[in-house]
């Protein structure tokens, strides 16, 4: 029992839902109990938009030092846009709408990928140039445009099933299945081998270039699976949807124990530091925190989890 | 002969007198500099600029009107921005701010070369600029004005805040906060930052809401009444009075609503075509006419009864809107 306590200890991911659980139980003693459940029903749901674009950027930053996606928001707002566009309120249309969103989301990660490997641009630069690019794709093709998504999209995005949100169940399963490529497959073991050491993992004959191209384009698209579903949920896409999930997909990644050197995922640490972060921004609304003691105290509990989660396993 | 050539010359200059007075600035140029395109309300500004300003340069009211948009809404790339446009010799530069002083010193740099600055919306502190701003803390005691009349016995408040950090987030919070301190029957019970966004304000409010009591309605800024609606729809809670922001997915809803169970609430915002009535302003300082430096826009209010004209005449994802002419600036400027 002791051993497997002390096992359990040892995981990276252990500690982002301790925090998560902790600042749950808090609130509730706050409030006396009222709500426990609304507020956990209603972190699953947002959570997982937060989830879906953590698991691509988990995969990028897994793939090596300096490899991050910072097109994420704008990828996520094009997608929304060109999603609800397509669809068009119709019903008939929402195969195509899908489709379509997702492809342009695709187009992202391959545009992301050349100006990297072709014009020999850091990640960060190019990633970060490229958002700016597809925003105002976004903003000329939109026009700030809020259409609203078909019913039965709209209603997939909220269903809930004995409370919990259907589309979080769906999450977990794409969640199960990225843990599986990462330790079965031959992709999923060449993002690990390519982010610990790329020079080691060339000359073991692995193809790196392909190895990091596929990840750029995974990242692109669950970042518009995200944007497909969250015009669905909020019913319409807007021009500044994606904003807030630059941070959040860096942040989920970091917290949820996987290694920013790379090499290192962790796809359960992203769902406890994605439910961590809503229930932390909950737990300071309901105390009625100022915006600024809210930022605050939003940075120092997220230090403080990366400090425990990150005090061992140092190499 | 000779005495009827004076006369002519003399009508003659009196003509171009005239007529130069009356199109001063016609070889004179007025930039946009704004901070931000990301949102409906930005987008709507920028094409009130254009609809207002094309015909006024196709007229040579002035020799042009150029809108310039910064990517990233920061104060140093927008400080930039001015100096080029400095240099670039337009005789005024309209601005939307990206900071209330940390533009001061190019803007200072602007007037010392002899250029109109006006400020409007996002304004500059600066002395030296016009500013066309907005009486955001009387907007924000507006709502409950209208609350006050609407549910005398008064209730629970849910308040959803703008962008931390932001002026117009803390003009709007003071003023409804005054209004309530001068209505204790009215308690705000919680508060959250919806940065003007429906996402946003969706996602803080379904994580507030399960530990609220009774919410007899929300005040808002504008741009968040569409996602609070759909955070209270999805706890299963009764809706609330929602003020609203005049985006049209807000009004959409409302007349939805109105039409099924009678709803009744009101919105309030700024119409995006402030941005033309600093151009007008712009123009008319050009032209040599004495403006005051502080001038205040009107906020446009939709009722119960006008709630279906306005709908009507508000694009499909836009914000309710009014452009000004170059009367009702003259208005304006003369303090109606």
């Amino acid at each position: 029992m002791k051993a497997m306590l002390n096992k359990l200890a040892r995981q990276p991911w252990i500690f982002s839902f301790a925090a998560a659980l902790a600042v749950w139980l808090i609130t509730i003693a706050h409030t006396g109990g009222q709500g426990a459940g609304a507020i956990l029903t209603a972190a699953l749901s947002f959570a997982t938009f937060t989830i879906i674009v953590g698991l691509g950027q988990m995969m990028v930053i897994t793939t090596g030092p300096g490899n991050v996606d910072l097109s994420i928001p704008a990828t996520i707002t094009l997608s929304g846009v060109v999603a609800m566009k397509v669809m068009d309120e119709d019903t008939g249309r929402l195969v195509i709408g899908v489709v379509a969103a997702l492809g342009a989301a695709s187009l992202v990660g391959v545009f992301n990928y050349a100006l990297i490997r072709l014009l020999r641009i850091p990640p960060i630069i190019a990633t970060l140039s490229s958002s700016f690019l597809i925003l105002s794709t976004a903003i000329s093709y939109g026009r700030g445009i809020r259409i609203k998504p078909p019913e039965p999209l709209a209603e997939f995005a909220t269903a809930r099933l004995v409370g919990i949100p259907v589309m979080s169940l769906a999450v977990l399963a794409i969640s199960l299945m990225i843990g599986l490529v990462l330790a079965r497959t031959l992709y999923g073991r060449s993002v690990l081998a390519v982010g610990q050491n790329s020079n080691a993992a060339w000359l073991a004959g692995l193809d790196v270039g392909r190895t990091r191209f596929v990840t750029y384009v995974l990242s692109a698209l669950m970042a518009g699976v995200c944007g497909v579903l969250l015009s669905g949920f909020s019913r319409g896409a807007a021009l500044n949807m994606g904003e807030e999930f630059l941070l959040a997909s860096i942040a989920t990644v970091v917290i949820g124990g996987t290694s920013v050197a790379g090499g290192r995922a962790n796809v359960p640490g992203i769902w406890g530091a994605a439910l961590f972060m809503y229930l932390l921004v909950t737990m300071l609304n309901t105390f009625g925190a100022s915006a600024g003691v809210r930022l605050v105290l939003t940075g120092l509990m997220i230090i403080a989890v990366i400090v425990a989660a990150g005090g061992e396993e140092q190499r | 002969m000779l005495k009827k050539t004076l006369t002519c010359t003399i009508a003659l200059a009196a003509l171009l007198a005239a007529g130069s007075a009356m199109a001063d600035t016609k070889d004179k140029k007025i930039a946009l500099s704004n901070n931000y395109a990301g949102n409906s309300w930005r987008q709507a500004m920028l094409k009130s600029w254009d609809k207002v300003t094309k015909p006024a340069v196709e007229q040579g009211v002035v020799a042009a009107a150029d809108a310039f948009t910064t990517s990233e809404n920061q104060v140093t790339e927008q400080a930039a921005q001015i100096q080029n446009l400095i240099l670039q010799g337009y005789n005024a530069i309209v601005i939307n701010a990206a900071s209330p002083d940390a533009l001061n010193g190019v803007v200072k740099q602007a007037c010392d070369a002899g250029i109109v600055v006006v400020s409007f919306d996002g304004i500059v502190t600066e002395p030296c600029a016009w500013r066309i701003a907005v009486d955001f803390a009387k907007m924000g005691e507006s709502e409950i004005d209208y609350l006050v009349k609407k549910m005398p016995e008064g209730g629970n408040l849910l308040e959803i805040r703008g962008l931390a950090g932001v002026f117009v987030d803390d003009e709007i919070s003071k003023g409804i906060h005054a209004g309530v301190d001068k209505n204790p029957q009215f308690k705000i019970v919680g508060s959250v930052h919806g940065d003007w966004a429906q996402e946003v304000a969706q996602k803080a409010v379904a994580g507030i809401l399960p530990s609220l009591p009774d919410i007899k309605a929300v005040v808002t800024q504008g741009g968040d009444g569409y996602g609070a609606a759909q955070a209270f729809a999805a706890a299963g809670r009764p809706t609330p009075t929602i003020i609203m922001g005049n985006r049209q997915d807000e009004l959409q809803w409302w007349k939805e609503q109105k039409d099924a169970n009678g709803y009744e609430t009101m919105s309030v915002s700024i119409a995006p075509g402030v941005s033309t009535l600093a151009f007008w302003v712009a123009q008319m300082i050009l032209d040599g006419k004495d403006v005051p430096k502080d001038l205040t826009v009107p906020f446009l209010r939709i009722d119960q009864d006008t709630l279906e004209a306005n709908l009507a005449t508000t694009e499909k994802g836009g914000v309710a809107n009014v452009e000004y002419t170059a009367d009702d600036a003259a208005k304006v400027v003369a303090g109606k």
